[in-house]
């Protein structure tokens, strides 16, 4: 039984289809990265998983319970934690108000490890906290009852770069300690470092759905040349070439740009020995070969369809 | 069980209290002008002056005693209008709020079920009804004492005590548009509009032929004249009240718990 199967989850607005037909399972002690721009669906996806929405058809099951029944999520819950992208708690009590009510009906037997860790300050009221204090307390309330899964929306919102990083390495931890970790983002170096397999999911659709290192690898190269005389651009007719720029650099008067360049950079998904044979004949002062950016791969998936 | 309660009840608290003794001067005010209204009319001269709709209105039956005195000026327009309004209000925002402000989502994350998150936020309003009328019968029962007017202590308390099953129903009012509207301050104004047409539907169309009408108003059921005046307590009144109040909660549970939030 996996930590969490959706099968053609669909939520229709009726003039926004905010989830369409989303299928995909998360297996128990993974750290899931669902990926996507605002308006995506994530959110939708993630208030149809704890059932605070329900779905228009298909279905969806957290720890095995299925979550058009609330009885049976109840049970669930006791054993999940979630964080809100907006973490919403009563303005006019303080924190330790906040965590005494969540403990009250939820247990708290990690409360004081992850005050120590998060450290939000929970003699004030929440009326004075700024979004990122807001967050490390909703952290703190997703993780106090030492659940199974925890359901993160947007986790790192509003938090500084320090936090971001103690945050990372504790998930880390509880993956290590055989917790499920289904987070949503846009932040991709976050979901780069961060996470065990990516589901991209655009205008309610999943696009794809794959272990991280694929994702980068199936994304390509950036691959930047320089070149001590003029190389004709048809030499980079091979397959796998994408988005080139080619320009000529001063004192190559003779060469025309349109037909020949000294430098350029281009994405390549294709077999890098192909260029390298097609270049072997001409004289380079530099060849630099990159992982794409995550960004590029994003923008691949959410750019235009030619290149998807 | 009952940690919502507990904690939404503490949020009331203050300003229980401040209502409280809001509602605790006004009984002072009134028992404090009684008797020079008193001596300068004399009876119920003044009441003849008046139209029909208005006495009708505002349930005024006699000004010729503290008992009549208070039934109208403090009972029927302070517990019956402004109580029986404030609680509506008050109750209106108990789910529209926490939706509104996105409040809901981190309660509905841990393990409770909607159902009882609807009745424990409703059972913490039993805090405003609760210290309003423990608080206020002292101030009347003084009060009378201070300008030696004589007040059957048994029938102070029972228009208290029976006002509690409609302040409850008027709250049943406020928590069906709480669920009802996921906007707050239209669930509060669609509240206080309802709770005040039924007292004008119950109040104005008394002794017409639409008087029936009048049955789905809690105000029916809750008569601070007959209680004060003739010392008679309608305890089938009391039972409609809380068969209001336990339907507006049923309705308003089903309701929550079939709603996209």
């Amino acid at each position: 039984m996996a930590a969490i199967e959706l099968e053609e989850l669909t939520k229709d607005y009726g003039e926004v289809v905010a989830n369409d037909s989303v299928t995909f399972t998360v297996e128990h002690g993974e750290i899931f990265g669902f990926l996507g721009p605002n308006g995506a669906g994530k959110t939708t996806t993630i208030r149809l998983l704890l059932g605070f929405i329900s779905p228009t058809s298909g279905t969806a099951r957290v720890l095995g319970q299925d979550v058009r029944e609330e009885g049976s999520l109840l049970e669930a819950k006791r054993r999940i934690g979630y964080l809100s992208d907006e973490p919403g708690f009563d303005e006019q009590r303080t924190g330790t108000d906040v965590l005494d009510l969540h403990a009250s009906i939820k247990g708290d037997s990690r409360r004081d490890e992850l005050l120590e860790l998060f450290d939000p300050p929970v003699e004030r009221q929440i009326r004075e906290y700024s979004q990122g204090n807001a967050r490390k307390l909703g952290i703190v309330t997703a993780f106090m009852h030492d659940p199974d899964l925890v359901i993160l929306d947007e986790p790192t919102n509003g938090l500084d770069p320090l936090m971001r990083q103690r945050f990372a390495d504790f998930l880390r931890a509880e993956r290590q300690r055989g917790v499920t970790v289904f987070f949503s983002s846009h932040n991709l170096s976050e979901v780069r470092r961060l996470c065990d397999r990516v589901g991209i999911i655009r205008d309610g659709r999943l696009v794809t759905i794959e272990p991280v290192d694929a994702l980068l690898r199936r994304s390509g190269k950036v691959i930047r040349i320089r070149s001590a005389d003029p190389i004709p651009i048809d030499a980079l007719d091979v397959e796998g070439v994408h988005d080139l720029e080619t320009s000529v650099s001063d004192g190559h008067e003779g060469a025309d740009p349109s037909t020949a360049f000294t430098e350029c950079l281009f994405t390549f998904t294709g077999d890098i020995n192909a260029v390298l044979e097609r270049l072997a004949d001409y004289e380079l002062i530099d060849l630099a070969i990159e992982e794409a950016p995550l960004e590029d791969v994003f923008m691949r998936f959410y750019g235009g369809e030619d290149d998807v | 069980m009952f940690e919502i309660t507990r904690y939404e009840g503490r949020n009331r608290l203050k300003g229980s209290v401040y209502l409280s003794a809001g509602m605790a001067l006004l009984a002072a005010l009134v028992i404090w002008v009684y008797p020079s209204f008193s001596d300068a009319l004399g009876g119920d001269e003044l009441l003849e002056a008046y139209p029909e709709e208005m006495l009708r209105l505002f349930r005024i039956e006699t000004m010729a005693s503290l008992e009549g005195f208070l039934a109208f000026e403090l009972y029927t327009f302070g517990w019956i209008i402004l109580l029986g309004l404030y609680v509506a209000y008050a109750t209106a925002g108990v789910i529209a709020d926490d939706v509104d402000r996105g409040r809901m989502d981190t309660l509905l994350a841990m393990p409770i079920s909607r159902a009882r998150l609807v009745a424990e936020k409703f059972a913490a309003i039993s805090v405003p009804i609760l210290i309003v009328n423990l608080l206020t019968p002292p101030v009347v029962l003084l009060g009378a004492r201070l300008i030696d007017e004589s007040l059957s202590v048994t029938d102070v308390l029972a228009v208290h005590l029976l006002s509690i099953p409609y302040l409850f129903a008027c709250a049943g009012i406020g928590l069906l548009c709480s669920v009802a509207f996921d906007r707050v301050g239209i669930a509060q104004r669609v509240a206080l509009g309802v709770t005040f047409a039924l007292f004008l539907v119950e109040s104005l169309l008394a002794e017409t032929d639409y008087e029936e009408l009048g049955a789905v108003a809690p105000m029916r059921y809750y008569d601070p004249n007959e209680i004060l005046l003739e010392g008679t307590y309608d305890l089938v009144g009391v039972v409609v009240l809380v068969a209001m109040t336990v339907a507006l909660l049923g309705v308003s549970q089903l309701v929550f718990r079939r709603s996209d939030l």
